[in-house]
C-alpha cells in the first residue's frame, strides 16, 4: 500500500499536526523539535499529550528519537471507550480538550474522558469556556443527544492543578453540513465567575466589575460564582471569569481570563480581571462571527469533515492558529476554503470584517464505528 | 292458423320516466364505492376495532415501505457519459451490438472495437460503451463502475454460468440497471419453440433480477448486422433511462480510462527496459470529487498516488444548448482513441499522432516528405522532457494557434482528414507551456469573472494592462500572425507585482504584528511567477482578443484607448486606501501563491527535500521562528480597542438586541406593514371602525416623529418604490397562507427532503460562477470532467503489457482507504457454490475497487460475544470472516472466489458479505484443551500432573475450575514445586487414578497478514486471465502430489475383543444359613452323566424274543387304536347328551318364567284393584 506521510518542522502546532493525522490516517514525520532548544526535544506536556492520543486509539505507532527532537506518528484506528488521563499540569485540560473535542466524534465507541490537571489557566482555553461554547457548536453539526457532556467535577488552578473534569460524546457516522451564516443579535451574556482556595468575595468582585461595563449594552446579564471548597478546589489558589455572550441564532461568543498562577508574575485585582474580560468580549464581539475565536478549527474541521455538501460559516478575523489549521486541512485532505471577507455596509454598527468560510466536505465516514 | 304471419309488437323502449332514469343510472358504469357504501351503509361500518386497527396500520406500513432515505442530488450538472457494459458469454454477438449501436448514434462504422468508446447519443446524454471480455476480473471491474449492462444471452443455448456470475458480481456491489437482450433468435425454426423459450428464459431472468425488468429480444442478423429497428429501439431505451444512484459510486470518484500515454524518458527505458515508468491516464471523472494527489487504486494493478491531475477540454462534448429536436451530423461526436478513432489527440502539453504500423516501418526504412510531419510530431514525442522543460515547442517555423475549439474539431476528425488538414496546421505554431493549461485558453473569460469576484481591484486594473498591451500588440504585430496569449494566473497577474509591493509594505507597516508569521510572498516567488509570465507576454493570440475585445465592447470602460490610463491612479489609491482599512487578501494569506502554483509549480528546493510529500507554503524568513513557538489557540489581537471611548462602544452597538435591526426584521416596521394588512377592523365592543391610514400618511407622521428616516421616506414616495412595497406585502400575505395551509400537511420526511433540496442547490449556486481552474481548488475535479491524471512509478509491465481490450479503472480512495487493518466481515458461503470454504485458505476478494487475496478466519459469535474459531463455514449461513486487508467503510459488500484464473464449469463465487467493522486487533479464540493425570489422590484433594510445565504456567491458572472425565467438578489450588507443573486441586468428589483431568480456555489466534493485490494487467498480452496467487493446502498437496500420513490412532482396525471371565460366586457360610431355600445354593449337582461303573449294557434280543416284541407292540398299538376311538364315540355321544339336557333344562325354565310372569301379573293386577277400590271408597265417601 502506498500511503505517504507528510513531514512537517519544529514542535508548533503540534495537536493539530497529530489529530489530522489520526483523522486522515496519514502518517506525520515531526523533525526538528526545539532543536536549537538548550532543551530539545519534546516537552512533557506533549509527551502526556501523546499518551492520551495513545490511549483513544488502537494500533498507533509512536517513535521518538533519543533527544526526542523527531517524532514519527503512524495513527491507529480512534477506539474511544472510558480513558482516564493525568494531564500534565504545564498545561491546562484545554490543551488536551481541544484535540480530543476534534476527535471525539469519529470514535469506534462513545468516549468517556475524564481528564485531571489543570482545568484553569491563563494561555490556554480553559474547560468553562469550552463547555459554554464548543458543546453548543458541536450540536449544530449534528453531534448532539444524550451522550454530549462536559463536567467540571474538580477546580484545579495553575500551577499546581488537581482539577478533574468529565467530558462524553456520542458517536456520529457522518457529519451535517451548516450554513452558519448569520450570526443574529446578542440576546444575553452569561459567565461564570470562579475562585478557589481564595476569599469567596472574589468572585462578587469580579462579577461587579464586568457588570458594570458590559450593562452599557445589554440588561439581561448573569454571571455566576463559583466558588468551591475542599476536596474540589485542586491544589493553588486563584480566580477568574469566563463570558458568553449568546444571540439569537444561537451563536456564543466568549471571552476569558484568570488571574496569574501564583508565583508567576504580579498578582492582579479581581476588579481588573472583571473588567478587562469584559473589554476582551466586546472585542471578541467586535470581530464577531457565527463561531468565536477559539473554536475556529473546530468549526472549520467539522466542515471538512462532512458530507461533499457546501457548508458556509462566517468567522471574524482568522486567528494564525485557525490559518496554520487551514494549511493543515489542505495537507491532510485536500481540501480549500473559499473565503470572502465581508465588509460591514456604511451604517452598520456591527463591529469589524467578517471572513465568510465556504468548503465542500471531504464525505468522510466515521470508518471506526462498527456496523451491527 | 290462416297461415297469416301475425305481426309481434315490437318492444317499446321507455325514453322517459322513472324507469328510463333508473335505467340510464345503472347503465352508466359500474357504481362507484361511494355509492355501495350509501346503498349498503352497514357492510362498511366499523364490525372490529381490532380488525380495522390492523387493516390501518398494514397500510401505513406498506406507505412507509414506499419511503426511501432522501438523499442531497449530487449530480453534476454536466454529467459525465453513461457507463454501459455489454457482457455475455462468448460469441453472443457483443461486438456485433455495440457496432450496431454506434452507428444507430452516430452513423460510424467503428471496425474494431477495443477500449471505452464514448458518443454523443443526445443533446444531453453520452455513452461510453465498452465490452466486457470472458474473464472474471474484467466482469469485477466493470461491474464496479457500470451504470447499464446491457446483458446479451444467446437464446438458441440458453443462460450460461457467465451471467449469474455476473449477476451476482452486481448484486455485491450495487446493483446497476440491467437489461437483458436476447440474441440468436433466428436459430430457432420453429416458432412454438421460440415463443416458449423466450418466455422461460424471460422468467428466469426476472427471478433474478426483478420481476418486470426488460429483456429485448433482437431476432436475426441482417448482412451481419442486427435488425435497424430493433437496434433502434434499444438505443431509444438506453437515451432516455434514469439510473439510480450507488453508494459506492456516488461516494467514491473514478475514472474508466480511455486514453493512455507513457510519459517515460524514452531513453531511460532504452537503458533500462525495465524501469518504473510514469504514466498519464485519461477519462472522464465520475462518482464524486477527485482531489489532487490523492489516493487511488488501478483495478489489477494496484495502490497509487496521483502525481498530477488536470482537465482537458472534454473531447466528446455535449453540442451547445440549442432549440432544436436533433442533433446534426457534425454534433454526433464519437470519441475511441483505443480503437483508433480522433488520430490526433491533444494533451495539455503535447500532441500525439496514432499511427498504423505500417507507417512506423516506412519512416523506419526511409525519411520520406510525406512522413515529415509525422517525424516530426514523434520528434516532440521523443522529448518530451526537454519540451517539458521549455515549457513550449515550435514545430514549424510559422506559428499558428491551437484554440481549444479547434481542438475538439480535430478530435472528431478522422485520421484521414488530419492529413486533409495539413496545410492549415502546418502554418501554425503549437505552443506548449507548462505553467498553464491548455484548457484555460478556453475558460478565459469565466477566469477573469471569477477574478472580479476575487479581489476587483487588483484585478481590474489588471484586466486595464493587459487590455493595453494586447491592443498595442495587435497594432504593431503582423495581423496575420496567429499568436496565443497565456492568461495570466488568476492570483498574479501581469503588473501585480507592483501591487503586492504595495500590500506588501501596508502589511508590514500596519499588520505585521498580527500575521506577520503568515505573510505569503517572499520575493524569491514573486520574482519566480515574473519570470514565468514574461514569455507569455511575448506571445499574444489574436483569436483571444478577439474574443476579448467583444467582450470588451459591452463593458463601459473600454471608451478609448487610453481610458485605462486615466482611471489607473484613481484606482491605485482607491486600492490603496481600502487596504489600509481591510485585511489583504485572505486566501494569499492563508493557503499563499500556490492557488495558483499548485497545478504547475513543480518541486522547488524545498519539496525536493521533503520528496514531494508535501508542500510548505509558509514563508521562509520567519519559519525557524514559529515553528517552535507556543502551540496555543488563542486569539491575541494586538489592536485590541479602547472600548472606554464612546465611538468604539458604538461600534457594536447593532450586535445586540438592543441595537437597532435590520427594516425587515425590526419590530416596529413589522407591526407597521401588518397594519397596513390588516389595518381596517372594527372594534366590537366599543362599535369604534379604525379605518387604514395611507401609507403616506403614516410615514408622514413617523417622518415627523423620526427626523432621520426623513430622506429615507422622500425616496418612498417614488412609484417604483411603492410597486416593490406592494410586491413585498403580496408575498408576505402568501407566504403566511402557506405557512397555514401547506405545514399542517408536511411530514418529517417532506422537511427531510426540502432540506436536502435546498442543500442540492446551493452545492449547485455556490461554485457556478468560477471558472473551473479556480473551482477545482475549492471542490476539487468535479464529476463530469475530462481529466488526466499523471502517475509516476507504474511496473513497466502495465505499459509493456497493455491490452486495450481489459479496462483500466482508476478508483479513487478516501483519506483512510489506503490503510491497511484487520476487517470483520459476515459472510455467506454462495448458495450455489458446491464446496465449504476452510480457515486459512487463501480467498481472493472483490472489496471497494480492489481484488486482492488474502487469508481469512471464519468464526461465529457465542452468545457471550466471544469471536469462536471455525475450521469450516457453516453451510447455509451466516458466519464472521476476519482478514488482513485494505480499511473500507463498513456496510462494502465483497464477494468471494478461490481463483481466478481460466474458466471452469462450476459457479465461481464462493462467498459473498459485508464489512462490520475495521480495526487495528482481532479477538478471536480457539478452544483449547489441557490434560493432567491426577498422581495421588486424597480425600477430595488431588495432585495433578502433565497439565503444564512450570510452576510460572499454574501461577498463571490459579483458581481455573476443571473437570475430570466422569464430570467431577474441581479447581486448581496452587503449584507444587516437584514436579514441574504439577499442582493441588480440590474436587467435588474423590478422583480415581483412572480419571483424566482437563482444564476448558480459549486460545486467541492471529490473522495471518497476507495481502496480495491481484495484478492480472501486469500479466503478458493473452495470459491475463491466468493470474494465479496463493494455493491452497489442498492444491499444494495435489499439484505436488503428498499425502497426508494420518494419524495412526485415528486408522480403524478391526475389533478384537477379549472373552470376558467371571470369578465364581461366593456365598458365606453364615449368609447361606439365614438365606430361604429358595435362594440358597443348592448342594445337589445337577445329574451329569452315570459313571462308567454305573452303566448298564445294551440289551441285544433273540430272532424270536423279537419276534414277540413286534407282536407286543402291534397289538398294542391296536389297542391303544381302538381305546382311542371308542373314547372320541362315548365323548360324542356324551356332547349330544348334554346338550339334550341342556335344552331341557331350558324348556322348563322356560315354562317355569311364563308361569311366574302370569302369576305376578294377577297379583299385580289385584293389587291395584285393592289400590283402586280403596281410592274409590274415598272418594265416594
Amino acid at each position: 500500500m502506498a500511503s505517504q506521510g507528510l513531514v512537517y518542522d519544529g514542535c508548533n502546532f503540534f495537536r493539530q499536526r497529530l489529530v489530522l493525522s489520526t483523522l486522515s490516517g496519514k502518517r506525520v514525520k515531526i523533525k526538528n523539535i526545539r532543536s536549537r532548544d538548550d532543551e530539545p526535544g519534546l516537552r512533557d506536556f506533549e509527551a502526556s499529550f501523546i499518551r492520551l492520543l495513545d490511549k483513544v486509539t488502537n494500533g498507533s505507532r509512536i517513535e521518538i528519537n533519543q533527544t526526542g527532537t523527531v517524532l514519527f506518528y503512524q495513527p491507529g484506528l480512534l477506539y474511544g471507550g472510558s480513558i482516564e488521563h493525568e494531564c500534565n499540569p504545564q498545561r491546562s485540560i484545554g490543551y488536551y480538550l481541544e484535540a480530543l473535542l476534534l476527535l471525539a466524534p469519529f470514535m469506534k465507541t462513545p468516549l468517556q474522558a475524564t481528564l485531571k490537571g489543570v482545568t484553569n489557566d491563563p494561555t490556554d482555553p480553559t474547560v468553562d469556556l469550552l463547555k459554554l461554547t464548543s458543546i453548543p457548536l458541536m450540536k449544530k453539526f449534528g453531534i448532539d443527544g444524550e451522550g454530549l457532556d462536559l463536567k467540571v467535577v474538580k477546580r484545579g488552578m495553575a500551577p499546581g492543578g488537581g482539577g478533574e473534569i468529565v467530558f462524553k460524546c456520542p458517536v456520529r457516522r457522518t457529519i451535517k453540513p451548516v450554513q452558519l451564516t448569520d450570526p443574529g443579535k446578542i440576546k444575553r451574556i452569561r459567565g461564570i465567575a470562579y475562585s478557589v482556595r481564595v476569599s469567596p468575595q472574589m468572585g462578587n468582585r469580579i462579577v461587579e466589575s464586568a457588570r458594570s461595563v458590559l450593562n452599557q449594552f445589554l440588561p439581561d446579564i448573569y454571571i455566576y460564582t463559583d466558588h468551591m471548597k475542599g476536596t474540589h478546589s485542586g491544589k493553588s489558589p486563584g480566580f477568574g471569569l469566563t463570558l458568553v455572550a449568546e444571540t439569537l441564532s444561537g451563536t456564543f461568543l466568549s471571552a476569558e481570563m484568570s488571574s496569574t498562577p501564583q508565583g508567576k508574575g504580579d498578582p492582579v485585582l479581581p476588579e481588573n480581571i472583571g473588567k478587562n474580560c469584559a473589554k476582551l468580549l466586546l472585542d471578541e464581539i467586535y470581530r464577531g462571527g457565527c463561531v468565536d475565536s477559539s473554536n475556529q478549527s473546530l468549526a472549520l474541521l467539522l466542515m471538512t469533515l462532512g458530507q461533499p455538501d457546501v457548508s458556509k460559516v462566517l468567522l471574524g478575523p482568522l486567528s494564525p492558529y485557525t490559518i496554520e489549521f487551514l494549511r493543515h486541512i489542505r495537507d491532510f485532505f485536500q481540501i480549500m476554503f473559499k473565503i470572502e471577507v465581508q465588509k460591514p455596509l456604511e451604517d452598520e454598527r456591527k463591529g469589524g470584517d467578517k471572513t465568510l468560510m465556504t468548503c465542500v466536505g471531504v464525505g468522510y465516514s466515521n470508518i471506526n464505528k462498527t456496523l451491527k | 292458423m290462416d297461415g297469416k304471419v301475425k305481426k309481434q309488437r315490437k318492444h317499446q323502449q321507455k325514453h322517459s320516466g322513472p324507469k328510463a332514469e333508473k335505467k340510464k343510472l345503472r347503465k352508466q358504469g359500474p357504481s362507484t364505492e361511494e355509492d355501495e357504501r350509501r346503498r349498503n351503509p352497514k357492510a362498511f361500518s366499523v364490525q372490529s376495532a381490532v380488525r380495522m386497527a390492523k387493516t390501518f396500520h398494514r397500510a401505513q406500513d406498506i406507505k412507509a415501505k414506499k419511503h426511501h432515505i432522501p438523499l442531497v442530488d449530487r449530480t453534476p450538472l454536466e454529467p459525465p457519459p453513461v457507463v454501459i457494459v455489454v457482457m455475455g458469454p462468448p460469441k453472443v454477438g457483443k461486438t456485433t451490438l455495440i457496432r450496431c449501436l454506434i452507428k444507430n448514434f452516430t452513423r460510424q462504422k467503428l471496425a474494431d472495437i477495443c477500449g471505452p468508446v464514448t458518443i454523443v447519443s443526445g443533446k444531453k446524454r453520452r455513452l461510453t460503451f465498452i465490452e466486457c471480455t470472458n474473464d472474471i476480473n474484467t466482469m469485477i471491474d466493470l461491474a464496479k463502475v457500470a451504470d447499464l449492462v446491457l446483458m446479451l444471452i444467446d437464446a438458441s443455448f440458453g443462460f450460461e454460468m457467465e451471467t449469474f456470475e455476473f449477476l451476482n458480481i452486481c448484486q455485491v456491489h450495487g446493483f446497476p440497471r440491467i437489461m437483458g437482450v436476447l440474441t440468436h433468435l433466428d436459430a430457432f425454426k420453429n416458432n412454438k419453440t421460440l415463443r416458449k423459450t423466450k418466455k422461460n428464459l424471460k422468467h428466469r431472468f426476472w427471478t433474478e433480477v426483478y420481476q418486470g425488468a426488460k429483456l429485448f429480444y433482437l431476432s436475426g442478423m441482417v448482412y451481419g448486422e442486427y435488425q435497424t429497428q430493433e437496434v433502434k429501439n434499444l438505443g431509444r431505451f438506453i437515451s432516455v433511462m434514469k439510473f439510480r444512484p450507488l453508494v459506492w459510486q456516488t461516494s467514491h470518484p473514478y475514472v474508466l480510462v480511455d486514453r493512455m500515454e507513457d510519459l517515460t524518458d524514452p531513453e531511460k527505458v532504452r537503458t533500462e527496459p525495465k524501469c518504473d515508468r510514469t504514466v498519464s491516464l485519461y477519462g472522464y471523472l465520475r462518482g464524486t470529487y477527485l482531489k489532487n494527489k490523492s489516493h487511488i487504486h488501478i483495478a489489477g494493478v494496484g495502490d497509487y498516488q496521483v502525481s498530477e491531475v488536470n482537465f482537458l477540454p472534454d473531447p466528446c462534448s455535449l453540442p451547445d444548448t440549442q432549440k432544436k429536436r436533433a442533433l446534426n451530423e457534425k454534433e454526433r461526436l464519437l470519441y475511441a482513441p483505443m480503437a483508433g478513432v480522433g488520430g490526433v489527440v491533444y494533451d495539455k502539453d503535447a500532441v500525439y499522432v496514432d499511427l498504423p504500423a505500417s507507417h512506423v516501418k516506412q519512416q523506419q526504412e526511409e525519411v520520406r516528405p510525406t512522413t515529415e510531419l509525422v517525424q516530426s510530431l514523434l520528434d516532440t514525442h521523443a522529448t518530451l522532457d526537454a519540451k517539458m522543460a521549455a515549457s513550449k515547442v515550435s514545430l514549424f517555423s510559422g506559428s499558428a494557434t491551437l484554440n481549444s475549439d479547434e481542438l475538439v474539431e480535430h478530435e472528431r476528425l478522422q485520421e484521414e482528414t488530419v492529413w486533409d488538414q495539413q496545410n492549415g496546421r502546418s502554418r501554425r505554431k503549437v505552443v506548449f507551456n507548462d505553467s498553464q493549461d491548455q484548457a484555460s485558453g478556453s475558460s478565459e473569460e469565466e477566469d477573469e469573472e471569477e477574478d472580479k469576484e476575487q479581489d476587483e481591484e487588483q484585478d481590474e486594473d489588471d484586466d486595464h494592462l493587459n487590455r493595453f498591451l494586447r491592443q498595442t500588440r495587435e497594432g504593431s504585430g503582423p495581423p496575420h500572425k496567429k499568436q496565443k496569449v497565456e492568461q495570466p494566473p488568476s492570483e498574479l497577474p501581469v503588473f501585480a507585482d507592483s501591487e503586492d509591493e504595495l500590500e506588501k509594505s501596508e502589511e508590514d507597516s500596519e499588520k505585521d504584528s498580527e500575521e506577520d508569521s503568515e505573510e505569503e510572498e517572499d520575493p524569491g516567488e514573486e520574482g519566480d511567477s515574473e519570470e514565468e509570465e514574461d514569455p507569455d507576454e511575448e506571445e499574444d493570440s489574436e483569436e483571444e482578443d478577439k474574443e476579448e475585445g467583444s467582450e470588451e465592447e459591452g463593458s463601459e470602460e473600454e471608451q478609448g484607448a487610453l481610458c485605462w490610463k486615466e482611471s489607473l491612479q484613481q484606482k491605485a489609491s482607491e486600492a490603496f486606501l481600502r487596504q489600509q482599512e481591510a485585511a489583504p487578501n485572505l486566501r494569499k494569506l492563508v493557503y499563499g501563491t500556490v492557488v495558483e502554483a499548485a497545478g504547475v509549480q513543480n518541486e522547488n528546493e524545498e519539496d525536493e527535500e521533503l520528496g514531494g510529500l508535501f508542500r510548505v507554503s509558509r514563508p521562509q524568513n520567519n519559519k525557524r521562528l514559529q515553528a517552535d513557538a507556543l502551540d496555543c489557540s488563542r486569539f491575541h489581537p494586538n489592536g485590541t480597542h479602547d472600548w472606554d471611548s464612546q465611538e468604539v462602544l458604538d461600534s457594536i452597538r447593532d450586535c445586540f438586541v438592543t441595537g437597532k435591526w435590520e427594516h425587515s426584521e425590526d419590530a416596529a416596521t413589522l407591526l407597521k406593514e401588518d397594519d397596513e394588512l390588516y389595518g381596517d377592523f372594527e372594534d366590537l365592543e366599543t362599535g369604534e371602525v379604525h379605518k387604514k391610514q395611507n401609507v403616506e400618511d403614516q410615514e408622514q407622521m413617523e417622518s415627523n416623529s423620526e427626523a432621520e428616516n426623513e430622506e429615507q421616506l422622500l425616496v418612498q414616495t417614488d412609484e417604483e418604490e411603492q410597486r416593490k412595497k406592494r410586491l413585498e406585502k403580496k408575498r408576505r400575505l402568501k407566504e403566511r397562507f402557506d405557512s397555514e395551509y401547506d405545514d399542517g400537511e408536511a411530514t418529517y420526511l417532506d422537511d427531510l427532503k426540502e432540506e436536502m433540496q435546498k442543500q442540492a442547490e446551493l452545492n449547485r449556486a455556490e461554485f457556478e460562477t468560477m471558472d473551473d481552474e479556480t473551482r477545482v481548488q475549492y471542490e476539487g475535479f468535479r464529476p463530469g470532467m475530462y481529466v488526466r491524471l499523471e502517475i509516476s512509478s507504474l511496473p513497466c509491465e502495465f505499459v509493456t503489457n497493455f491490452d486495450p481490450h481489459y479496462a483500466i479503472i482508476l478508483g479513487g480512495l478516501s483519506s483512510s482507504e489506503g490503510n491497511v487493518g484487520y476487517l470483520q466481515m459476515r459472510l455467506k458461503k454462495h448458495r450455489w457454490y458446491d464446496r465449504i470454504l476452510k480457515t486459512r485458505d487463501p480467498l481472493i476478494l472483490s472489496l471497494g475497487w480492489r481484488r486482492f487475496q488474502t487469508i481469512p478466519l471464519y468464526h461465529i459469535e457465542d452468545h457471550n460475544g466471544r469471536h469462536r474459531l471455525l475450521k469450516y463455514t457453516p453451510q447455509h449461513m451466516h458466519c464472521g470472516a476476519s482478514i488482513w486487508g485494505p480499511v473500507t467503510p463498513q456496510g462494502t459488500g465483497f464477494l468471494a472466489l478461490q481463483s481466478v484464473a481460466g474458466t471452469k464449469a462450476n459457479f465461481r463465487i464462493a462467498a459473498t458479505g459485508v464489512i462490520l467493522d475495521v480495526d487495528k486487533s482481532v479477538t478471536i479464540v480457539k478452544k483449547l484443551k489441557l490434560l493432567g493425570y491426577p498422581y495421588k489422590i486424597f480425600k477430595n484433594t488431588c495432585f495433578v500432573k502433565g497439565m503444564f510445565n512450570t510452576v510460572l504456567e499454574v501461577a498463571k491458572f490459579e483458581g481455573a475450575s476443571i473437570r475430570s472425565v466422569s464430570g467431577v467438578r474441581g479447581q486448581i489450588k496452587k503449584a507444587l514445586s516437584t514436579p514441574p507443573g504439577a499442582f493441588r486441586a480440590t474436587f467435588e468428589d474423590r478422583l480415581l487414578m483412572s480419571d483424566i483431568v482437563f482444564l476448558r480456555s480459549w486460545y486467541p489466534v492471529t490473522v495471518p497478514q497476507l495481502y496480495n493485490a491481484v495484478t492480472n494487467l501486469l500479466l503478458p498480452v493473452g495470459q491475463k486471465d491466468s493470474w494465479a496467487g496463493m494455493r491452497t493446502l489442498g492444491q499444494l498437496k495435489h499439484d505436488l502430489g503428498i499425502r497426508n500420513k494420518p494419524n495412526t490412532d485415528s486408522l480403524y482396525k478391526p475389533v478384537l475383543r477379549a472373552p470376558r471371565l467371571f470369578n465364581k460366586l461366593h456365598i458365606p457360610k453364615e449368609l447361606q444359613k439365614a438365606l430361604p431355600f429358595k435362594s440358597k445354593p443348592k448342594q445337589q449337582v445337577p445329574k451329569g452323566k452315570t459313571p462308567r461303573d454305573l452303566q448298564r449294557p445294551g440289551v441285544i434280543r433273540e430272532p424270536h424274543e423279537r419276534k414277540v416284541m413286534a407282536l407286543l407292540q402291534a397289538l398294542g398299538t391296536i389297542h391303544n387304536y381302538k381305546t382311542k376311538k371308542a373314547k372320541t364315540v362315548k365323548h360324542a355321544k356324551h356332547k349330544e347328551f348334554l346338550q339334550q339336557k341342556n335344552q331341557q333344562e331350558e324348556a322348563k325354565s322356560k315354562r317355569q318364567r311364563e308361569l311366574r310372569k302370569k302369576l305376578y301379573k294377577a297379583m299385580g293386577q289385584t293389587e291395584k284393584k285393592t289400590a283402586r277400590s280403596s281410592l274409590k271408597g274415598n272418594t265416594e265417601d
